[in-house]
């Protein structure tokens, strides 16, 4: 396979960053009771992400390595800052429930640890293309829990009912353990179980 | 030249942190009307629910619907209007931290659990001519989890509840988040506040509201697997059309 | 029995490697072995941590429940007939009222046997339920994993159902096996690997899920329309004066009152206790722990008071005949699986159960009851509790000897 292919691709199913390195679980956790606020923390972190590696690719070759952290994180702290003053601005309703998750993209283990990992050793295009799978292979794992959640806690997919709810007449009763954030534990642990089933050199051997 | 001599570094140092705060700080200031024009549009929507003239999720414009509400600042002690501040530069939050500007409540009297209020707060009006139609409250207390702000509108008698709701909560979702069930909020409508004397007398009771009861008028029905929450909102309810809330203000407008 | 061995035997081939039916071995074994002991022995050097086998463990603890299951039946039928009377209502709707009456026992609240059939009304088909769904997903798990069926399923399949109210729809009872059976035993590798109580973790499912089902005052008795609190909401609401105004100390001790359905008889947890130590197949210093650390706590907040929070006037007494507290700790905190392993670990691992039940009951505002919450969160801290004790056992052999 190609180093681009690779690079984009690998983290989405093979090395997700949920899934197989368990980094970042926190916004799983916060963000997923609805789709709405779901998707947008998918599009924010691979923003961030994507650019993160993008910018700290372009100048790996001058930071210093005794500064090195602090300027990674000074990047990924402006592009969160960006991002989170965008929201404010323009989806005042979604940054308003996402309150301080957004903020708390700075410190996504992902994204700077695919800054340290692979961004201080690539070149921009590869590195930007890498930010952009582990971003996606956040979003997938995001989208799943979401999806299941919302649907099964509150009947509702973006907003819109789909399974009426008993307390307002329908049939459906829903489900209270998924509208609170443990459940997303339980959620990733069956992705991570179908992941393990389906790819199966994902399994550690038996020592 | 080396990455690692002193001179690169402060040097590198100095080019990420200006370039970057270059980034934010126009950021910053660029979208800072657009955000603040957000809270203020937040603010009025809620207030325009609660005054009955924008329906929950509506897009009409806002802006225009807000010339018909009026917005007064009123001393809480004394129930009179404050004309020296604008209803637009008080922060009743910063207010109720502020020892200046704020009472603390003897623990007995602080059904909300809220430990201080402030000596002022915004009321709102709808009005037909200089006839007050209904009035808009802010008010606030503890529930299970949370500091829960709702507004309640009353009726021009000052007693019967027109509408009711939370707009910031974190109670648990499924149990006392159903206090934004619009189905729980309309129970309130029509409920009589204040009993002969004009004392507080709305209830949150457990399980359904027996309908014959000459206490029916007074009392909404609990949430099932919420009842503190419920609680917390019977006693929000409570104190601040009290004699340490709106009481003389409310005294006042109906005489 | 000659007829039945000779036809297990004739099938057996069938179920053989290579054969059609291989992979429904496990359901065949587990047939077989139920009637007959197991032909197999161990190939492998086998890490013995009890002298009597799994199957035996098994039936001891099922025996030690036949009183609270009795109780149970007994409890829910006199609760729903006291209502019944109280509130005028003189038939029973639906099948249950069909199999009442032609049974001609009736409703009477006097009449034990009226109670019983009653209760067992209830009982039965949320046990039938429990058993084929739980049975269901074993059998899947064996056939693809392909191990064998485990008997470990007959113990949580019944202790699950007393755990629950008697009005719990049947549906949820499904679900809510299927969530323990799954998630608090099979992804861990089945039974001897959990480490959670499946039973627990299914109620502790439907506790956060429905809530509404299996908390609050309309479902503890099985009449509709009935309202009440069980004595552990009454006191969180009006304090100790409030639960003792409807019940005796004596009463909530035999467990006649509301709550789950095996939870409410002290009396009948405390023979099942008797009969795990006489069989020993649960840890006493488990049960002496757990009772120590809650009556210790107990008896701190009693002694210190409040004035804002009325569970502090339940004397330490109380707490023990009220809620799950007695059923929690003889059935749930000693499964062995699931609790501590080491003698000194075990001593800790109940205390702190014990402590956390009556926190959680006193000073948590939201859940009037801890039992289940306090096992789990013992069970998770179990395998750390031992882990540490080994650990010092380990320094103290090395001191010794350096």
């Amino acid at each position: 396979m190609s180093k681009v292919k690779e690079a984009l691709f690998d983290p989405i199913f093979k090395n997700n960053p949920i899934a197989v390195q368990v980094l970042g679980i926190c916004s799983v956790l916060a963000v997923t009771s609805k789709l709405e606020t779901t998707v947008t923390m998918c599009l924010a972190v691979i923003f961030v992400v994507t650019l993160s590696n993008l910018s700290i690719s372009l100048i790996r070759n001058h930071i210093p390595s005794s500064i090195r952290m602090i300027v990674q994180m000074t990047i990924i702290a402006s592009l969160v800052i960006l991002v989170d003053q965008f929201l404010k601005a323009y989806a005042y309703e979604i940054s308003k429930q996402l309150s301080v998750f957004v903020g708390l993209i700075i410190t996504n283990c992902i994204i700077m640890g695919r800054a340290e990992a692979y961004a201080m050793k690539n070149g921009p295009w590869l590195s930007m293309l890498d930010g952009l799978g582990n971003g996606i292979g956040y979003s997938i794992v995001l989208l799943a829990v979401g999806f299941v959640r919302e649907l099964l806690g509150s009947g509702k997919l973006l907003g819109y009912v789909v399974l009426p709810l008993t307390i307002d007449g329908g049939w459906y009763p829903a489900n209270g353990l998924l509208l609170l954030s443990p459940s997303a534990f339980f959620l990733i642990g069956f992705f991570i179980w179908g992941l393990r089933t389906w790819k199966t050199e994902l399994v550690e051997k038996e020592n | 030249m080396h990455n690692d001599t002193i001179g690169k570094t402060v040097g590198v140092a100095a080019a990420v942190c200006v370039i970057c705060s270059i980034f934010v700080s126009g950021a910053a200031v660029y979208l800072k009307p657009i955000q603040e024009a957000n809270k203020t549009l937040d603010v009025k929507r809620n207030i325009l629910i609660a005054a009955g003239l924008l329906e929950e999720g509506g897009k009409t414009d806002v802006g225009e619907l807000f010339e018909q509400i009026d917005s007064a600042v009123v001393d809480l002690a004394t129930g009179e209007f404050v004309d020296d501040i604008a209803a637009e530069d008080f922060d009743p939050r910063r207010a109720a931290k502020d020892p200046t500007q704020s009472v603390a409540i003897d623990a007995g009297d602080d059904i909300a659990g809220i430990k201080r209020r402030s000596n002022y707060r915004v009321v709102y009006f709808l009005k037909d001519g200089e006839k007050i139609k209904r009035i808009i409250l802010p008010v606030y207390g503890k529930g299970l989890w949370s500091t829960m702000y709702g507004l309640l509108a009353l009726d021009a008698d000052m007693t019967t509840i027109k509408s009711f709701g939370f707009y910031e909560h974190a109670e648990t979702p499924g149990l006392g988040g159903e206090i934004d069930n619009t189905a729980w909020k309309a129970l309130w409508t029509g409920k009589i506040a204040l009993d002969a004397d004009r004392q507080p007398a709305v209830r949150v009771i457990r399980g359904h509201v027996d309908k014959n009861s000459p206490e029916a008028v007074h009392q909404v029905d609990g949430l099932s697997g919420a009842t503190i929450t419920g609680r917390g909102v019977e006693n929000l309810v409570r104190f601040w059309l009290g004699r340490e809330g709106y009481g003389p203000l409310l005294k006042k407008l109906s005489m | 029995m000659k007829p039945l061995r000779y036809i297990l035997d004739r099938l057996e081939p069938y179920f053989a490697k290579g054969n059609k039916l291989e992979k429904l071995y496990p359901v065949y074994e587990v047939i077989d072995t139920f009637f007959y002991t197991p032909g197999g022995t161990a190939e492998e050097p086998c890490h013995v941590r009890d002298a009597i086998d799994f199957k035996r463990m098994m039936s001891a603890v099922l025996v030690a429940l036949i009183p609270c299951v009795v109780m149970a039946m007994y409890n829910t039928g006199l609760q729903a007939n006291t209502a019944m009377a109280e509130m005028g209502i003189s038939e029973v709707p639906g099948w249950r009222g069909m199999v009442l009456s032609w049974t001609g026992v009736g409703c009477d609240a006097s009449n034990v046997w009226a109670d019983l059939l009653h209760g067992a009304l209830y009982f039965v088909p949320i046990y039938i339920v429990c058993m084929v769904v739980g049975i269901l997903w074993e059998m899947l798990f064996a056939v693809v994993r392909n191990h064998e069926i485990n008997e470990g399923f007959f113990v949580t399949g019944l202790l699950f159902p007393l755990t629950l109210p008697a009005t719990i729809p049947l549906w949820q009872v499904a679900v809510g096996i299927t969530f323990g059976v799954v998630l608090g035993k099979e992804v861990f590798g089945g039974t001897g690997r959990n480490f959670l109580n499946p039973a627990l973790t299914a109620r502790a499912f439907l506790f956060f899920a429905y809530p509404a089902q299996i908390s609050g005052d309309a479902v503890w008795t099985a009449v509709d329309g009935f309202s009440g609190a069980t004595a552990l909401g009454v006191a969180a609401g009006g304090g100790m004066a409030a639960v003792t105004e409807q019940l005796s100390w004596l009463q909530a001790f035999v467990g006649t009152m509301q709550g789950s359905m095996g939870e409410t008889s002290t009396a009948a947890c405390l023979i099942g206790a008797v009969l795990l130590l006489l069989f020993g197949v649960a840890s006493w210093r488990i049960m002496a722990s757990m009772l120590i650390g809650a009556m210790a706590l107990a008896g701190l907040f009693f002694a210190a008071g409040s004035t804002t929070n009325p569970m502090f006037t339940m004397p330490p007494h109380w707490h023990l005949v009220l809620g799950g507290f007695a059923f929690g700790l003889v059935f749930m905190a000693t499964d062995p699986v699931s609790a501590s392993m080491t003698n000194l670990g075990q001593y800790i691992y109940g205390g702190l159960i014990g402590a956390m039940v009556i926190l959680v009951r006193v000073v948590n505002p939201a859940f009037p009851e801890g039992t289940m919450l306090a096992i789990l969160f013992g069970n998770v801290f179990a395998p750390l509790i031992d882990y540490y004790v080994v650990r010092a056992n380990i320094k103290r052999r090395a001191l010794r000897h350096a």
